[in-house]
């Protein structure tokens, strides 16, 4: 009876000690739990490089580069496996529930701006001990400049669609707001950013930002520096406000050229030097491993536009950037050229970094704003600066605002071959985006100048993109 | 602390029992009434008491009754009727015949964890299949050997690729996004059905990307368990049955006992199986009757490049080769080796059961195979008078070679290749060894099939331990009541290396993947699942009544661990591992999951055992949930009642209803995770765009079963009828978050859908004489499922299990069945200059449904003498299946049929309907053996009387199809086993037909 006794207290015990044991904490990643009470220094770098990590997402998908290069007839895509990169591009409308509406240039950057916010919000309860005030500002600076770079990504793709400002609570939606309340909201972050760096001093960031933030001429990680990012960013901004339609804001162009200058160090026009243009802010690309995240242009369905070389003046060295490459062919388009960086056959292609903003583009923003202020002399030397570093001559000053634009355009459009929207955003601004102006790449061709709100979004709106301008 | 106060109260309740009253001994034998062969382990019982014993090896039997007057006997034997024999006050010997259960009127059918009851009182349609039904001809694994026997039961394979990848569906589509397999338990260890993906795409860019996905045709791991070592299956097809599984009975348990040592001495089985496989379908492709057709093939459809490849056409000496007989031909022998011996003492208190399998298939393609060994041993020991102990454990072992098959974008599968190469075009290994480049210009990356199966090896290889221990301690016993207590405890784990090597130097690889041609794929998988079941199980036997209480505990753990290292750029062919790749890419994944069930049951007989009332419930926590410590309850009620009066030819009519809930828990959206983002290798994070709630909760479903069970015509005929209305609410879900707030999709619950069956199972005795007698089994089994409604914010969907934009894809919508297909129809407006469709003038409907309209199982038995003839035939209607496999001939015009393939192709361009979804039904001669078992005089003879029963056996299985669908097999599954989704033909690996010639014989 004893063996029995103890074969059943030992059942029994076995059974005592299974009750209560069904809490499992999750192994493969952590939980936004992670994300409340006092954030640790380590906290801040990993949620800081989680913002910059999913803006880099955003600057990378085909929606924010290709898509908008496309459109303005720099890039091909062509795909016999998926001809929406040309159907729904040169050869037809932009269909919002397709890849090809960018969805990736739509949510990426709306995440991006969530983890912003999110971090923003945790930032001010960082262990001081371990994130001192300056670091907390050069953190916070940073932070709301790449919240505000967010929101100008999409602004530059969906245009006057109206693009919503996220709510503080995630679960309340906003409506979409019409450009200029957008382009005001942007400018008022960056400025808000500003102050920020401004308190930090010569202070730095708590962490080392990626070293496209440092590796190309400024190290962004010193508050003084990122300045000169926000000013920048702020000074783009401005010149667009200025030339929104129907109601420019008054004056945009001389306060874009004061925050460009400041970009620029306080250089005179025409006074940076061209060794000093590829300095700025980039995002890295990295092949292979668990991160592998290498450069999406690289891709061998890529072509040049068969017009951008066409177009190249006489012994500008900017066409280096173009490489010919075997025919590619399909859904009507031809092209036996790519884009340098596009070349699968360069393996370093696939590390190779891209300008988030950099100081040969300020030049020729700022060029822009002197020429739509009516400064034309200060423009032309902006403009030749850039020019004849690429071993062509100089051009005389433009006698019309329409010749001084054209000039601007040419040299932004090379100078930021493949770079990003650019080229869009101005063809856009200028009406230059539409039949009749523009040579048709195909029957149909629908000049797209902005890609649609995705399906999703609109779906989960009930239907309702009504855009609200105040 | 509850277990204890129960225990104290059923023992007050026995010490108030009657005291010992006067008894009387009564033996007796029992034979068989065919040839009075004693009987042994028959269980005989006094009716109205505890009291029983089992008969010895010569069919004798003691027991003591109770009081002096007249008792029943009733006298049990698996594989016999049961007898109730009346024995009058003035007998004390009694002789009784029992009858062969040929219709399997007496099984045991589960109830609980530590209960039973026989079939003829269950409230249930618990199907029963047992070892001969099961192994009567060699199946691969054992959902293949189920195959067309079980009403309610769809079984399907997904492709033709050695070492199985089959799903089952009981009782219809139960969830959208949960786990839709059903639970397999062995010996009462809960075992793992999972599908580790084996990394094929990192080669074939099915699903793009540098890990594995679900398109890597691979084996669910319930193909590992050896079916030779199974006793019977018991299938319980729905909550109202699985409701004892709590919230893993959603989709019904498959209930697998293996075999026992038997009292006396000791037996060994024997059997030897020889084989083949042979291509049991083919696609063909197009042969070109003269330069001139083939010359205006290649203008349209390669332009320019047409000129060379015409002269290629004039110069090839052979101008039609038949790619795939050529290439699915690999005659090598399978075999299967099955050893078993069975044996105890002399008094049955220990028992043992040892076997051995080895098995071997062929692929139907050079180098493919699928190999299987396992060991088992199976022991029971009886302790004393009041404790018993089985312990069970099997070790096994597969290594299988699938090759590629299936959806690619690299132009690696074979069918993709046959499919865009023209057929004069000699792809064999040529006399110096080398294997031609593929000129096709079509293809245009030289892959050739035959060098690919010499150089890329995609090997699975698994190493597998189930064991368990259970034990029963009898804790007290009397004339009238007995306690119990059971404990099951079992493990079943295993290591599954995934691996794939394909070398730079084959031609697909280094064109498809440039200068990081060379790909290894190295995949870890360990899988880990414990449980433990804890019972009480109290029974009172009254006069008037029988009444079992059982109530326990169940415990699980189960863990997974999952590491995937892929590396490109492999250059030295010979090198395998993957540190050598130029560059590499790591994956892991880690899963645990804790669930805690307690349950109680009431099982109450009256009325001379013909009313089985039945009360239970079931309450389970899970760390699945998203309340980690919230018990949900899943209560389960069934009666049944055997009709007293009935008409001369109906010997017994059971009419039964069950009603039941059981729960099917969340697989994700527990909590809102954090992305880990790198940034040049340094740690990032954000909030995942998905968001999880808090309140996520098991899937709910309510399961109504009624029906009739009825014996005729002197139990030459059983009929069982099974009607049932399952609905499952709180489906988990994830709805769509407007995207711009940063988030994308939350988890939730809501929704419901509900399933209505009908099941049909008609045993009839056709002819029985002597040894002669024809046993014909039918099952019918019509099942549809709706989706009765969506919550609010989920719109209708594509669950997103996998399909391939315009061609068919599962849609879920309010109102729809659940399996619906939907697929694009017409273009409202003009195509472009590209000939496509702008995707806002895709006009999609619903175009055929992948649910079948029935199945039916017909499966005949017909002993003359010495010769045994059986066959299984399968007739699925209808049930509709994408064959893309189609479009991809179609799309460079090499079909075999082209006026069909043209027909389709001008229609598929002009986006008028839906050409590749089709009707899918069939009827498969699944099995046909025909045996012969030597006489007796014969094997003593030859074997000097120590062999007995030897049989000589030829069996086929999928023997042939008759199908109206044009792809390879109406079964198919380029995703595999899942929800929904099922029916996409994708470049599949053939089917094929097995031929085994086997001897078994016992010693």
């Amino acid at each position: 009876m004893r063996k029995y006794t103890i074969a059943l207290t030992a059942g029994l015990a076995l059974a005592a000690g299974c009750i209560d044991n069904t809490i499992v904490t999750p192994e493969n990643s952590p939980t936004v739990d992670a994300l409340t009470g006092a954030l640790t220094g380590a906290g801040v770098k990993t949620l800081a490089l989680g913002v910059l990590a999913q803006d880099r997402s955003a600057a990378s998908g085909f929606g924010y580069v290709l898509l908008p290069e496309i459109y303005a007839r720099n890039a091909y895509r062509i795909d016999s496996n998926e001809p929406r990169f040309v159907v729904e591009t040169l050869g037809g409308n932009a269909d919002p529930g397709s890849f090809s509406a960018g969805g990736t240039a739509f949510t990426s950057p709306f995440t991006a701006i969530r983890a912003a916010t999110s971090l923003l919000v945790a930032l001010p309860g960082a262990v001081e001990s371990q994130v001192t005030p300056a670091q907390r500002n050069a953190t916070a600076g940073l932070i709301q400049t790449i919240k505000a770079l967010n929101y100008y990504r999409v602004v530059e793709t969906r245009d006057t669609l109206g693009v919503p400002i996220q709510a503080a609570d995630p679960a309340v939606v906003a409506p979409l707001s019409c450009k200029a309340t957008v382009l005001t909201y942007i400018a008022g972050q960056l400025d808000s950013a500003n102050t920020s760096l401004a308190a930090a001093g010569s202070g730095k960031l708590p962490f080392a930002a990626p070293t496209g933030f440092s590796a190309y001429g400024r190290d962004y990680n010193k508050a003084s520096n990122l300045i000169l990012l926000n000013r920048g960013l702020r000074g783009k901004v401005e010149l667009y406000r200025g030339l929104q339609r129907p109601s420019p804001v008054a004056g945009a162009f001389g306060n874009a050229i004061t925050f460009l200058t400041q970009a620029l160090g306080g250089a005179a026009p025409g006074a940076v030097a061209p060794a000093t243009f590829q300095n700025g802010a980039y995002v890295t690309y990295v092949a292979g491993g668990t991160e592998n995240t290498p450069n999406p242009l690289v891709d061998s369905k890529i072509g040049v536009n068969p017009k951008a070389v066409a177009a190249l003046q006489s012994g500008d060295t900017r066409a280096s950037k173009i490489i010919t490459r075997s025919t590619l062919a399909g859904s009507g388009l031809t092209t036996t050229y790519t884009y340098v960086g596009a070349s699968t056959a360069n393996a370093a292609n696939l590390t190779l970094p891209r300008a988030i903003l950099r100081d040969e583009e300020l030049v020729l923003l700022r060029a822009q704003a002197y020429f739509e202020n009516n400064q034309f002399t200060e423009g032309t030397l902006d403009l030749n600066s850039v020019r004849t570093s690429y071993g062509l001559t100089a051009i005389a000053v433009p006698a019309t605002l329409a010749a001084a634009r054209d000039a601007v355009l040419y040299e932004k459009r090379y100078s930021l071959f493949f770079e990003g929207p650019q080229r869009l955003v101005d063809l856009r601004a200028y009406g230059l985006l539409k039949a009749g102006v523009t040579p048709a790449e195909l029957p149909g061709d629908p000049f797209n100048t902005a890609e649609p709100i995705p399906k999703a979004e609109v779906d989960a709106r009930n239907g309702n993109i009504t855009v609200q301008c105040p | 602390m509850k277990i204890r106060t129960l225990f104290l109260g059923v023992v007050a309740v026995l010490s108030a029992s009657v005291a010992e009253a006067q008894q009387r001994r009564i033996t007796g034998r029992v034979l068989a009434e065919e040839g009075n062969v004693p009987l042994s382990g028959a269980a005989v019982t006094v009716v109205g008491t505890t009291t029983g014993t089992y008969t010895s090896e010569d069919g004798r039997f003691a027991v003591n009754a109770p009081g002096t007057g007249s008792v029943n006997l009733r006298v049990r034997r698996i594989g016999y009727q049961q007898k109730l024999v009346p024995v009058s006050s003035v007998m004390t010997d009694v002789t009784v015949l029992l009858t062969k259960d040929v219709l399997q009127l007496e099984a045991q059918v589960v109830t609980g964890t530590a209960t039973v009851v026989s079939s003829v009182n269950a409230a249930n349609a618990v199907s029963v299949v047992n070892a001969d039904q099961l192994t009567r001809v060699a199946a691969p694994t054992v959902d293949n050997a189920l195959q067309g026997k079980v009403a309610g039961a769809v079984i399907s394979q997904n492709s033709g690729a050695p070492g199985g990848g089959t799903q089952v569906q009981l009782r219809g589509v139960s969830t959208i996004l949960g786990s839709y397999s059903p639970l397999y338990v062995v010996d009462g260890v809960i075992v793992n059905n999972s599908t580790i993906a084996g990394g094929l795409n990192v080669i074939s860019g099915a699903s793009g990307g540098n890990f594995s996905s679900s398109q890597d045709q691979s084996v669910n791991r319930i193909a590992d368990l050896n079916p030779n070592d199974i006793e019977n299956i018991q299938i319980l097809k729905g909550p109202s049955a699985s409701s004892i599984y709590g919230s893993k009975g959603t989709n019904g348990v498959i209930i697998i006992t293996t075999k026992r040592g038997a009292a006396g001495s000791n037996s060994i089985d024997f059997t030897q199986r020889v084989g083949r496989s042979t291509l049991a379908n083919k696609l063909g492709s197009r042969c070109f009757g003269s330069s001139a057709e083939y010359g205006s093939w290649a203008v349209a459809n390669l332009g320019a490049d047409s000129v060379a490849s015409a002269a290629e056409f004039t110069a090839a000496p052979t101008k039609c080769h038949d790619y795939e007989e050529e290439y699915y031909n690999n005659s090598g022998i399978a075999y299967e080796t099955i050893a078993s011996l069975r044996g105890g003492t002399q008094g049955g208190s220990s028992t043992y059961f040892v076997s051995g399998l080895a098995h071997h298939d062929n692929g139907l393609a050079p180098n493919d195979f699928y190999n299987k060994q396992s060991l088992r041993v199976n022991v029971g020991q009886q302790l004393g008078s009041r404790l018993s102990i089985n312990a069970n454990s099997e070790i096994l072992h597969t290594l299988t070679q699938r090759g590629i098959s299936g959806n690619d974008n690299n132009g690696i599968t074979p069918g993709d290749i046959f499919s865009a190469t023209p057929s004069f075009y000699d792809l064999q290994r040529l006399s110096d060894g080398s294997f031609p480049v593929n000129g096709s210009a079509a293809l245009g990356n030289g892959a050739n099939p035959f060098q690919d199966a010499e150089l890329i090896k995609t090997p699975n290889n698994t190493y597998r331990f189930i064991g368990s221990v259970a034990t029963n301690l009898s804790l007290y016993n009397s004339e009238r009541q007995t306690i119990d207590a059971a404990f099951t405890g079992g493990v079943d784990t295993y290591q599954s290396k995934d691996r794939v090597i394909s070398p730079a130097t084959s031609y697909v690889e280094a064109n498809t993947f440039g200068a990081l041609a060379g790909t290894l794929f190295n995949s870890d998988g360990e899988i880990l699942q414990a449980n433990l079941n804890g019972s009480l199980v109290h029974r009172l036997v009254a006069s008037m009544f029988t009444a079992q209480t059982s109530a326990g505990f169940r415990q699980e753990r189960r863990e997974s661990s999952i590491t995937q290292l892929t590396g490109r750029g492999v250059i030295f062919p010979s090198v395998t591992n993957v540190s050598a790749a130029s560059q590499t890419f790591p994956n892991a994944a880690l899963g645990l999951t804790r669930d805690f069930a307690l349950y109680a049951q009431e099982e109450f007989f009256a009325l001379n055992e013909r009313l089985l009332l039945t009360a239970g419930v079931n309450s389970e926590k899970s760390s699945n949930n998203g309340d980690q410590q919230k018990y949900y309850t899943y209560p389960k009620f069934s009666a049944s009642y055997r009709l007293p009066r009935l008409p001369s030819f109906t010997s017994e009519f059971k009419l039964r209803a069950a009603v039941g809930k059981a729960g099917n828990q969340p697989t994700a959206g527990r909590t809102t995770f954090l992305t880990t983002l790198l940034y040049e290798g340094n740690t990032g994070t954000r909030a995942s765009t998905t968001v999880g709630s808090p309140s996520i909760r098991p899937e709910l479903a309510t399961e109504t079963e009624g029906g009739f069970d009825a014996t005729m015509l002197n139990s030459r005929v059983r009929l069982s009828a099974t009607f049932y209305k399952k609905k499952i609410t709180d489906l988990l879900l994830q709805a769509p978050i407007v995207p711009s707030t940063g988030f994308t999709v939350q988890y939730l619950n809501g929704g419901q859908i509900t399933n209505h069956g009908t099941e049909l199972e008609l045993d009839v005795t056709a002819y029985q004489r002597g040894t002669s007698s024809w046993i014909a089994t039918t099952t019918f089994s019509k099942q549809t499922g709706y989706v009765d409604f969506l919550p609010v914010g989920v719109a209708s969907f594509n669950p997103g299990v996998g399909s391939f934009g315009r061609y068919g894809n599962a849609w879920i919508q309010a109102g729809k069945s659940t399996t619906v297909i939907q697929a694009s129809l017409m273009c409202s407006g003009a195509l472009t200059a590209s000939g496509s469709c702008p995707t806002a003038n895709r006009v999609l409907g619903l175009v055929g449904d992948a649910n079948p309209d029935f199945n039916v199982g017909f499966n005949n038995q017909i002993n003359i003498g010495h010769v045994r003839l059986s066959g299984l035939l399968e007739w699925r209607k209808g049930g509709d299946v994408v064959n893309l496999t189609n479009n991809y001939f179609d799309s460079f015009d090499l079909a075999a049929d082209t006026a069909a393939s043209h027909l389709r192709y001008a229609n598929y361009k002009a986006y008028n309907g839906a050409p590749y979804v089709e009707n899918a039904g069939f009827v498969k001669l699944r099995e046909l053996t025909v045996g012969y078992e030597l006489p007796a005089v014969l094997t003593r003879n030859a074997f000097g009387g120590r062999a007995q029963n030897v049989r000589l056996e030829l069996s086929g299985r999928n023997l042939k199809t008759w199908t109206k669908y044009t792809g390879l097999d109406p079964e198919v599954s380029n995703f595999g086993n899942q929800p929904l989704g099922r029916f996409q033909d994708v470049t599949p690996y053939p089917p094929s037909r097995s031929f085994y010639l086997s001897l078994s014989s016992s010693f």
